[in-house]
């Protein structure tokens, strides 16, 4: 899987590359399938934390929680589809190739959930009523920029070559960059956030 | 009643337009409800003139045709554009709904399963087809057997996703008739009711491919299409409505500011 597959490869390579590497695709494939849904609880405690920002309604937060579930999904099927190729690697290698341009195509492109989380927390943490607010406010600059550094993953079904291919600098290298950094960044964000809760000056109203 | 003078002008009505708009107190559920429009209008440009899967072209096509039709190259920048807004349809699908859901008062079980139904109809009734059509496109050289198969397998899903979407509207339809708050008129709950039955219309578009039975047929798609146009439209200008007369006081911001010791009471003319 690393480095991604080149866009580039006939069909015939591509079913060579899977029966060479099947054992290890394999393995990677049933342990994504394990832990596909691994990053879904940091993303549920942000959902959390969104439920105690102030706006007039939760609705950010709301959204928030059905796009998570929105882009789990679409990871989910990219793994199903390299683990139907490798069920079977004899499989004619159009069929193989097929599934496995389905599979990068989910992995890559559907930043739509994640841009539209980034949004959502953004717009609440923008508008948050709190005298002491629930996250600092450069979290909501930091969300608008990873929204923005995601959208040329989703033109990856374009082009098989250039940045904008699945394993281009700016669908690939980019896109998974900006991923582990925000979640890293995430991270540390919610420890300063849980640490603090409950120590509010104001509490809100029944 | 005398109009205010000039010197107890209140001080909202002298900020530029601009500013005002941006305080508004409603402003997330604005910017939710404002998604909308937009969302439908890249949706309806992607899926009816840089596509044409919309209305949905024969499942009787011929192969070649099948083949031309899904290899064209706008195709797949099209299907782009969707994918990059296909998390507005969250806000959509969801938040925009959940304007009126959450106000109310009905079992938040109702509410929940609204919300999963809407996930995974986006999913697989449109994430998934735009995805399969652009896999078809991606790539020249394929059997245009497998590519027909695609073909049906979009057109299948997007057309023929029923009970993902059976679940969202029936929750809907029976949380807009029991609520107590009458946030929605109850007739537009029974309306709601046969967004439920054009599923079940629906259901015949995996059993033939001919009229008027298919996904393209009078019945499985143009007669849905005659109560469902009308419905979204309607549904959307009474959230609008219910959203613009919510009252301030059930305002989570306006009870949180009228609690702070720093609160003081603006004059009623205000």
């Amino acid at each position: 899987m690393w480095p991604p597959l080149s866009p580039q490869m006939t069909p015939e390579d591509v079913a060579a590359f899977y029966r060479e590497h099947h054992s290890a695709m394999l393995g990677v494939v049933v342990i994504c399938n394990i832990l596909g849904t691994v990053l879904v609880p940091i993303f549920a405690t942000i959902a959390v934390q969104m439920m105690r920002i102030v706006n007039s309604s939760k609705v950010f937060a709301v959204t928030y929680i059905a796009a998570i579930a929105m882009g789990a999904t679409a990871f989910i099927i990219a793994d199903y589809c390299w683990g139907v190729a490798l069920f079977r690697p004899d499989r004619n290698p159009q069929l193989i190739s097929l599934l496995n341009d389905l599979g990068w195509i989910f992995f890559i492109a559907p930043v739509g959930p994640l841009i539209a989380m980034n949004l959502c927390l953004a717009g609440a943490i923008y508008l948050d009523a709190r005298p002491d607010p629930v996250f600092p406010r450069w979290v909501a600059h930091f969300n608008v920029v990873t929204a923005v550094l995601s959208v040329p993953a989703a033109f990856a079904i374009t082009t098989k070559t250039g940045p904008l291919a699945w394993d281009g600098s700016l669908s690939f290298t980019l896109r998974l960059t900006t991923l582990a950094v925000y979640v890293g960044v995430m991270f540390i964000v919610l420890l300063g956030v849980i640490s603090r809760q409950g120590d509010e000056a104001v509490e809100m109203p029944a | 009643m005398s109009e205010p003078t000039a010197a107890i002008e209140p001080i909202a009505s002298v900020q530029p337009k601009k500013i005002r708009w941006l305080k508004n107190k409603k402003l997330d559920q604005y910017l939710v409800f404002w998604v909308v429009p937009v969302f439908f209008q890249v949706f309806g440009l992607v899926f009816v003139p840089l596509t044409w899967m919309m209305p949905p072209m024969s499942p009787d096509k011929p192969l070649a045709d099948i083949v031309t039709f899904m290899q064209t190259s706008p195709l797949e920048l099209a299907l782009s554009l969707y994918i990059l807004v296909s998390g507005l349809g969250a806000v959509v699908t969801v938040g925009a709904y959940w304007l009126v859901l959450a106000r109310m008062a009905v079992s938040p079980a109702i509410k929940y399963a609204f919300l999963a139904g809407q996930v995974i109809g986006s999913v697989v009734g449109a994430l998934l087809p735009v995805s399969l059509f652009g896999l078809a496109g991606f790539r020249s050289g394929y059997d245009p057997e497998t590519l027909a198969m695609f073909y049906d397998f979009a057109y299948l899903a997007y057309n023929g996703s029923l009970g993902c979407f059976c679940l969202p509207w029936l929750a809907l339809s029976l949380a807009i008739i029991l609520d107590k708050n009458r946030i929605l008129p109850k007739w537009l709950g029974y309306y709601t009711a046969w967004q439920y039955v054009t599923e079940l219309f629906a259901a015949s578009v995996w059993l033939t491919t001919a009229q008027p039975f298919g996904w393209n047929g009078y019945l499985a798609f143009y007669f849905n299409m005659l109560l469902y146009v009308p419905w979204q439209i309607i549904i959307f200008f009474q959230i609008y409505k219910a959203l613009k007369n919510q009252p301030e006081d059930e305002l989570d911001n306006v009870r949180l500011e009228r609690s702070l010791p720093s609160y003081q009471a603006v004059p009623a003319y205000s």
